[in-house]
């Protein structure tokens, strides 16, 4: 028994350092990349919107161009039509900036 | 006091002098004989013993009737030895690109149904009046570059349309060029998102969509090249001679200009003979027509000189059927003069 226990310590010391490492890349990533990545993905939230509505834009009733060509590009953009007619329509009014 | 005015190089000698034309595009206002014309052309080509496909882009297509076929959503029909003719059924192949779509949603996401809002879209597509055009001008992309005839001669839609029709490609280009523009960015952006953060990239998707989007401007821009390519191109206006018709093709030449699509020619029909006005017993009411005739031949002498590939008079019998479209072709490729006063 006192075996084991000894070595579950050993095994325990590598994996603590371990979690001590993935802890600290974990703080540099928040301080040093987690804004710029945010952003990165919300300009690319953004850019896809905006792919919607000017393809698919007659979903919503703004008829942008023939949709002979959005057909094309519509089985592409199935899974994620719910969020993008969400997004889009959602209503914003001063108190979304308070929550 | 008569004066003989025939073209200034007819449309044998123009074929002749221009051997790259492989496409021949016939506009102009509705009801001057464009279908005429273009089966007239088609039939003298063929004879020639070159393979062509005459294709109707008109919505009220009349190569059925001129042919006296069934041609109208049948396909490209043989017609006689090296001539078919090609008159889409528009609705049924919006019908079928829209089962195309649907199917592809199911296989891609292994869909028993189709999800109600997105079914609503694509029913609903179909009564957009554009997707007419558009499916129109699909169709003459995919004739053009299957590349099977050596001629491929388009009875266009009247004037209004046609220019819409050409500058369609334009707007629908740049349209493409703009969302390729945003996709990559967005790309871009995911890429940037996955290094920096290890997260999941989602580029398998990205380049499936940019490759539609390539396809769609790959054809948009063999419509734009080849309607302003004068090696390979040769659009011809039809007029007859009245006043409307005459306006309007000054109109066309202005506006096709501003595309940058040169007009090879105009071709003057249903001109009524010099020598019936001269014979006994034609009632006053014809000959006024003559006269009228007469004076806008005149105008059209001075202001398209140049461009006048052919004068087609008015037959005796209307222009139905092989023997009529052959003797409408003798016409336009042999010795198209006519007398004026």
């Amino acid at each position: 028994m006192s075996v084991m226990r000894g070595a579950e310590k050993k095994e325990g010391e590598p994996k603590k350092e371990r979690e001590i490492i993935k802890a600290a890349k974990g703080v540099m990533y928040g301080m040093a990349l987690h804004g710029m990545v945010t952003y990165a993905l919300r300009l690319r939230m953004h850019m896809e919107n905006l792919f919607m509505l000017i393809t698919m834009g007659d979903m919503l009733g703004v008829p942008v161009l023939p949709p002979y060509y959005s057909l094309r590009l519509l089985p592409y953009a199935v899974p994620y039509l719910k969020t993008w007619k969400q997004t889009l329509l959602r209503d914003r009014d001063i108190t979304d900036s308070l929550y | 006091m008569t004066t003989a005015v025939s073209a200034t190089q007819n449309m044998g000698l123009y074929l002749a002098s221009n051997p790259g034309v492989k496409y021949i595009l016939f506009g102009g206002k509705g009801g001057l004989g464009k279908t005429t014309l273009s089966a007239a052309t088609s039939y003298w080509l063929a004879k020639q013993g070159k393979k062509v496909c005459v294709f109707s882009t008109d919505p009220q297509a009349s190569l059925t009737d001129i042919f006296e076929r069934k041609i109208f959503g049948q396909g490209e029909v043989e017609i006689a030895k090296n001539l078919y003719a090609l008159e889409i059924d528009a609705d049924k192949r919006i019908a079928e690109y829209q089962n195309e779509i649907r199917q592809k949603i199911r296989d891609m996401y292994k869909m028993e149904t189709i999800p109600e809002e997105v079914e609503d879209y694509i029913n609903s597509s179909s009564a957009e009046p554009a997707m007419a055009e558009s499916a129109t001008f699909d169709a003459m992309v995919e004739l053009m570059t299957s590349g099977r005839y050596d001629y491929y001669v388009f009875d266009m839609m009247p004037h209004g349309h046609a220019i819409r029709f050409l500058g369609m490609a334009d707007i629908l280009d740049q349209w493409v060029a703009k969302i390729m523009e945003v996709r990559k960015k967005a790309g871009e952006y995911k890429e940037s998102a996955s290094v920096l953060g290890s997260q999941k990239g989602g580029l398998a998707q990205e380049d499936y969509v940019l490759k539609e989007l390539e396809f769609i401007r790959d054809r948009l821009d063999f419509v734009s090249n080849m309607v302003r390519d004068k090696t390979h191109t040769a659009f011809f206006y039809v007029l007859i001679p009245e006043l409307m018709p005459i306006l309007d093709t000054r109109k066309a030449l202005e506006m096709f200009r501003a595309f940058d699509v040169t007009v090879s020619g105009v071709v003057v029909n249903q001109v009524y003979p010099q020598e019936l006005r001269d014979s006994g017993g034609v009632p006053d009411f014809l000959k006024h027509k003559i006269d009228s005739q007469q004076e806008y031949l005149g105008q059209i002498k001075g202001e398209f000189a140049d461009l006048i590939r052919g004068v087609v008079p008015m037959l005796d019998r209307e222009p139905k059927g092989l023997e009529m479209i052959g003797r409408v072709a003798g016409i336009l490729f042999g010795d198209s003069g006519v007398f004026l006063r």
